[in-house]
């Protein structure tokens, strides 16, 4: 059965900073680009998904209780208000701390007809991890995922800004073996391409990479 | 009939994702034309074109483009609800990465039309290669003078920024996504009659025009040959003008993206596709997942048009076509569709935030050989108490396909509950079972 609807309970949320206890982690880099995320919108508050990819990618892929506070307080709003965004959005890790790579295995219509669960179960056998668990070394987290809109690549998984499919047994032991020494295609390096798009030419720090 | 590019003509060339690229493939013929135009001519252009709104209702797009007011009192806005979502859609995708410009132009076109000097495309937040494409395609209009301050020397600015989502079907709800992009949950707002339309106030309570990608991508066609040009495609249907991208997935040969005219049958689009693989065709979910099922019978007859496809129960949809074979569980095909729909539901209204749970669990029950006798019309009670009930489309895209899949395959459903299991027990259905 999919395990999709069953990730995180109210009990492990992360726990606010208390106010004294504030303490502002953005890299310069960070705070330049906000800055121009600034001049995008009307409003500061519309500056919260794209400063919750700021987070996500300055505390290594984790929106813990101190990344939200950190985005709150630079934006002028509440805990709870970016708290309640944040958990909203399934790509924010909000809940637990993810791996190093996320594979996310895509299980929605096409590619459950061609095979997604036998996947996914490979992958649960091969790492031990189920849906929402994280590998003991940190360095893979997996997730079933609703679908991921490249259903002519079925079956299909992503891994950080990278869509592999159709895939295999064979092709998952390669991919894994690969990822194990890449730096690339990791959760903070997917946050930061996010970033990076959404930043005009003269307000990019960082590079949209290829 | 055959594949008809219009939209996906240069899709191939890797120098069309370039400005220079694109230019010399006939690019930005559509915006020079427009901006020498006045602006209601190109609100007229697109009304003559007969172009229905390419996300999924079919709404029809020029009624939008003049709609906003046409003495400006406060910043409009133009939005690209590029925040596909739809199970079996890939189009938007394959717009974005291979055609950016296209996008741009008939944004920058609407931008002019409806006097708005913002606007913003939202793109589903996986989607890293389009935004990318995006990105790189935004940077060349800007440092060739196609976007930004006094476009083309002709005193109309136009900013285009990208904003990326973060994991939400429920974003591609045009005022969830307004709701997503003020920087909220991403839930639905009160809609009209009960609230003004967004052409009126939308997003920052300001007039907004908000289109799909593959709609804002035929405005520069339509404007550099003419609505009247456009509307001859496609005429032999009722009401459905223009060319229209359907992704093809499944049990395909050949799955991908096929631009086809309005009036092609659909048996034509599977053939494009490579036909039906591993065993005969068994049914067809025409416009994406929240679309009725149809039979193979029916996919012989069907042909492709907002209204024709009315004549077997289903719709167009958003395009995202998919085939499935002898070897398909229906049961299973609707219990997967269901946790889609409780996985995707916001969580704002009753009728879709509890039915579509309910409707998973009966369905849980089924698949596991627990079902009992009167779930079916259980389900169909439930559903029935969604569709229309809920505060937005999400309710009804989850109540359609479950009732449509009752309503053709009930005997499946019927030897389900009574046999405790599936009646297609081929190796192959068993070995996709989770």
């Amino acid at each position: 059965m999919s395990e999709l609807l069953q990730i995180g309970s109210p009990n492990e949320r992360p726990r606010p900073p208390k106010a004294d206890e504030l303490n502002l982690k953005f890299s310069d880099q960070a705070v330049k680009e906000l800055e121009g995320l600034k001049t995008h919108y009307p409003t500061l508050k519309a500056c919260i998904l794209p400063a919750l990819w700021i987070a996500q990618r300055e505390y290594g892929g984790f929106l813990s209780g101190e990344a939200i506070a950190e985005v709150a307080h630079r934006l002028k709003r509440s805990y709870a208000e970016v708290e309640g965004v944040a958990t909203f959005y399934t790509m924010y890790n909000s809940v637990h701390k993810p791996g190093k790579h996320k594979i996310e295995v895509c299980t929605c219509l096409s590619c459950h007809f061609n095979g997604a669960f036998r996947i996914r179960d490979y992958v649960t056998a091969k790492l031990g991890i189920r849906h929402g668990e994280t590998t003991e070394d940190g360095m893979f987290m997996l997730e079933e995922v609703e679908c991921l809109n490249a259903c002519d690549r079925a079956p299909l998984l992503q891994v950080g800004d990278k869509y592999h499919g159709p895939v295999d047994e064979a092709y998952i032991d390669n991919l894994l073996e690969d990822l194990r020494n890449r730096e690339e295609s990791t959760v903070v390096q997917m946050a930061d391409q996010i970033v990076q798009c959404h930043l005009e030419t003269s307000e990019r720090v960082g590079k949209v990479l290829d | 009939m055959a594949e008809y590019k219009l939209l996906l003509k240069h899709s191939d060339k890797p120098e069309f994702r370039t400005f220079s690229g694109y230019v010399a493939n006939g690019g930005y013929e559509g915006l020079k034309k427009a901006v020498e135009m006045e602006r209601q001519g190109v609100i007229d252009e697109v009304k003559a074109s007969g172009l229905r709104g390419r996300g999924g209702a079919g709404f029809p797009s020029w009624i939008k483009w003049n709609g906003l007011p046409k003495e400006k009192k406060a910043p409009h806005y133009v939005l690209c609800n590029a925040d596909e979502g739809e199970p079996g859609t890939f189009k938007d995708k394959m717009l974005m990465e291979t055609c950016p410009f296209q996008l741009i132009e008939g944004m920058t076109i609407a931008g002019y039309a409806v006097q708005a000097e913002k606007g913003f495309i939202y793109i589903r937040g996986e989607f890293i290669d389009a935004a990318k494409s995006l990105r790189r395609a935004i940077d060349e209009a800007y440092a060739n003078g196609y976007l930004g301050k006094n476009v083309l020397g002709k005193g109309f600015d136009f900013d285009l920024y990208l904003h990326l989502g973060a994991g939400s079907y429920e974003c591609g709800e045009e005022s969830a996504l307004m709701s997503s992009l003020m920087g909220e949950r991403g839930m639905p707002r009160l809609k009209f009659p009960h609230a003004p339309l967004p052409t009126v106030s939308g997003v920052w309570e300001k007039p907004t025009l908000i289109n799909n990608v593959e709609t804002y991508s035929c405005a520069p066609h339509i404007v550099a040959r003419g609505g009247e040009w456009y509307a001859s495609l496609g005429a032999s249907t009722k009401n459905s003008r223009g060319t229209k991208i359907f992704s093809v997935s499944g049990h395909v040969n050949n799955p991908g993206n096929f631009e086809i005219e309005f009036g092609t049958p659909l048996k034509e689009l599977l053939a494009m596709a490579g036909g039906v693989k591993g065993g005969a065709l068994k049914a067809c979910i025409p416009g994406g997942s929240s679309m009725p099922i149809i039979t193979a019978e029916e996919v012989d007859r069907a042909i492709i048009g907002y209204e024709e496809m009315q004549e077997v129960k289903s719709m167009v949809g958003s395009g995202g076509c998919m085939f499935f074979n002898e070897h398909t569980d229906i049961v299973m095909l609707a219990w997967r569709t269901a946790l889609f729909y409780a996985n995707e539901s916001c969580g704002k209204c009753t009728p879709c935030r509890e039915g579509t749970k309910w409707m998973l669990q009966i369905l849980e029950r089924i698949i596991e050989g627990k079902g009992k006798p009167g779930d079916i019309d259980l389900l169909k009670d439930v559903a029935g108490q969604i569709e229309g009930r809920s505060f937005c489309a999400l309710g009804d895209a989850a109540a359609w396909p479950v009732q449509g899949m009752i309503r053709q395959f009930r005997h499946e459903f019927e030897y389900y509950i009574e046999h405790g299991k599936s009646m297609v027990t081929s190796e192959r259905a068993m070995a996709l079972r989770p």
